[in-house]
């Protein structure tokens, strides 16, 4: 009656992995690529036409491209991605069971990505419900305030260098303003609106509570998140984020000195944010962190204890919430990505790059390369905030607090103080990298050596040793 | 000053830097989190049912039920079946044992008799035969008792599915045509292999035991593997009796 051993094969093959990789990558680049063309087409057009006059079209390229394609389609997936990744960290499988009932596929489950198009049909279906003693116009407006915040923060945010296409300069951002970084802290605070109106115009005691603990929560946050972004506006004096004077792209340069050249190949240290303000990093990471309301500092949510702000929402207006939460996480990962981890640019060899042959003439090319890094650089830190996502447990709500007023903001205030005085100090910020270099240092020796209770509990046992107990072949 | 005693705090935990900075502690756990990804993400699964021979990479122990199915332990007691004989008929008698003992009454038996008249070789050993066998699989507490109680071996548990599901009440009510099914059993003490009389019966002949259940019973092969830390005990069972 014993069947013999069966083994499947791994859920992904490494085969099946790099032609993914590959496509997606063969993707992001002819999208890009299309934008600055169809951007630098544009641009030409509006210049030469005699009736229009006009510079700056090719932004209109942008947003469709950046914001519709790229954001909604990255977030979309995410919805997805959270299900499924959560259930590879914990040890599940996760959603499989929708299929596509064509004969070719073989009832294959597709990664899950069908439940994509099961999740949208079943939001869109069910009842749109509005309780009877709510606030019928304000508890329409909240999901769309939730949203459309969320939504604009990307605009400043340059996915792609500025390149020359048909002797025009396009830039890869939906916008350009000089007051870059106000925007984003300026739109990030109107995202709160969408909370409290919901929790409010629910007329749900619990509902309300969510919407409170949002909006604290969330105005608590702002002033660290703020003040962790002064540190790199000191650095780089600008507020700008695109274009060739913005923070993104001043991030391509190499620190003076600390660079060489191997052959055509330039290599050194370069001016990444995550090495001038490695505190910094940490801070706006945490503080916006706290701002998309996921965990673990999603009380405001707190689906164990009062469902939270959104607890009367069903259908679309539900939806809706959902996707600005995970068009925040993709938001924030562009908005680190363009302030700590050099934009589109790779570490070194952005020089050798921009001098090949084929791209010195065909700038576009050496654009879309970049804006591929760029979307790859947004897929790992989405990966990264999904991971703290499912690895931390929510913090209480005196925690959030503490957390927000007693640690973050005074350490905002003391890291602004040393930047200061860094750059005073030496202006070619060597220094200030010396002193990140030996925040991130100290940081990993701690992360590395084993905490004395670690120690002990390898001592003596933890009380849980069976599986200790058990050989590793077992396993 | 002398209740001192009494305003002292709880001991606090002696949290180490690393705990007190949450940072190094995050990135551990963001490490664990990630470790299990990758694993569960790039690993080979392995979907054998004994939790101690399983080798693959990924952590995963989740049984995709209706592709994959869990091999049920050895003796595990499924559906129940009414065992053929070699010619296809029941080996019931229809003593209505099973339905005696059975504590939950799912057993409905109606007896059929073989007319005396008959010449035939049944007709002279057994008296009775079922016209209908009826179990009511709800009802049923798979305790087993009536395979225990039979005296022909004429029921038997050993299916290894489980009841599966079904749309109406009615579904679960199985009758002969639905219960008589497997590998059909013969024991050389069945009455049918007794000679009558002293004519030569018109059967084949077959060496009569008095032991029940010696020459035809599945019998499993029993080797134990002491290369494991743990001994594993392996079971193969020859696919078909006959084997």
């Amino acid at each position: 009656m014993a069947t013999p051993h069966k083994r499947r094969g791994p859920d992904l093959t490494f085969g099946v992995f790099l032609a993914a990789t590959g496509a997606t990558i063969a993707v992001v680049f002819g999208l890009s690529a299309v934008a600055y063309l169809a951007g630098g087409w544009l641009e030409q057009f509006g210049r030469e036409a005699k009736w229009l006059q006009l510079t700056g079209l090719h932004h209109l390229v942008m947003i469709l491209v950046l914001m519709l394609a790229f954001v909604m389609v990255l977030a979309t997936l995410l919805t997805l991605a959270e299900r499924k990744w959560s259930a590879k960290m914990q040890n599940r499988i996760g959603p499989n069971r929708a299929r596509l009932p064509l004969p070719f596929l073989k009832n294959r489950d597709l990664a899950g990505i069908p439940h994509i198009v099961t999740d949208v049909l079943k939001l869109l279906t069910k009842e749109d419900f509005v309780p009877a003693a709510a606030s019928r116009w304000l508890f329409n407006l909240a999901p769309i305030l939730a949203f459309g915040p969320v939504f604009a923060l990307f605009a400043v945010v340059p996915a792609g260098p500025t390149v020359k296409v048909l002797g025009n300069d396009i830039m890869m951002a939906a916008s350009n303003p000089d007051f870059g970084l106000l925007y984003l802290l300026g739109i990030a605070s109107l995202a709160v609106y969408g909370t409290s109106l919901a929790g409010w115009a629910s007329n749900n005691k619990f509902a309300l509570l969510g919407g409170i603990r949002a909006s604290s929560q969330m105005i608590s946050y702002e002033v660290s998140l703020g003040l962790s972004l002064v540190g790199m506006m000191i650095v780089f004096a600008t507020v700008k984020l695109a274009g060739p004077d913005g923070m993104s792209d001043m991030q391509s340069a190499y620190f003076a000195g600390w660079s060489t050249h191997l052959g055509n190949f330039d290599i050194g240290v370069p001016k990444w944010g995550f090495l001038l303000q490695p505190a910094g990093f940490i801070l706006f990471f945490a503080s916006a962190f706290a701002e998309t309301k996921r965990a673990p500092f999603d009380a405001p949510e707190g689906e164990s204890e009062i469902i939270g702000y959104y607890v009367e929402y069903s259908g679309m207006k539900f939806g809706l919430f959902m996707v600005a939460e995970f068009v925040e996480v993709v938001v924030l990962a562009g908005v680190l990505i363009a302030i700590f981890f050099g934009g589109p640019y790779l570490p070194f060899g952005n020089e050798w790059l921009r001098n090949l042959p084929l791209l010195r003439d065909q700038q576009w090319i050496y654009g879309a390369a970049l804006a591929t890094v760029f979307w790859l650089k947004v897929v790992l830190l989405c990966f990264l905030q999904l991971a703290i996502r499912w690895t931390f447990p929510r913090f209480r709500y005196d925690q959030i607090q503490t957390l927000g007023w007693k640690i973050l903001l005074p350490l905002g205030l003391v890291n602004l103080f040393v930047t200061g005085a860094l750059v005073l100090y030496d202006p070619s910020h060597k220094a200030l990298a010396v002193v990140g270099l030996l925040e991130i240092l100290v940081v990993v020796a701690l992360t590395m050596t084993p905490s004395p209770s670690q120690k002990k509990k390898a001592e003596h046992g933890d009380g849980h040793g069976h599986a200790a107990a058990l050989p590793a072949s077992t396993h | 000053m002398d209740h001192s005693h009494h305003d002292e705090k709880p001991a606090k935990p002696d949290y180490d830097v690393r705990e007190r900075a949450f940072l190094p502690e995050l990135i551990k756990g963001l490490a664990i989190s990630t470790t299990h990804f990758i694993r569960n993400m790039f690993g080979v699964r392995d979907t054998n049912a004994e939790v101690v021979d399983r080798v693959g990479t990924s952590l995963v122990n989740t049984v995709q039920y209706p592709e994959e199915k869990p091999i049920y332990p050895e003796g595990y007691r499924g559906l129940h079946r009414l065992v053929p004989r070699e010619d296809g008929k029941p080996r019931c008698v229809a003593c209505y044992m099973c339905a005696t003992i059975c504590p939950a009454q799912c057993i409905y038996i109606e007896a059929g008799e073989y007319d005396s008249a008959d010449s035939s070789t049944e007709s002279r050993v057994i008296e009775k035969y079922p016209t209908q066998f009826v179990i009511d699989e709800l009802r049923c507490i798979v305790c087993g008792l009536c395979v225990d109680a039979c005296p022909k071996d004429a029921i038997r548990m050993d299916t290894y599915t489980h009841t599966p599901a079904e749309y109406t009440r009615q579904g679960f009510v199985y009758d002969i045509p639905r219960l008589l099914r497997g590998p059909p059993v013969s024991h050389p003490s069945d009455p049918w292999f007794k000679r009558g009389s002293s004519q030569e019966p018109h059967h084949v002949h077959k060496e009569a035991h008095t032991r029940i259940g010696e020459g035809y019973q599945v019998r499993p092969r029993i080797e134990v593997d002491t290369s494991h830390p743990v001994a594993v005990t392996k079971w193969t069972f020859p696919t078909s009796p006959r084997d």
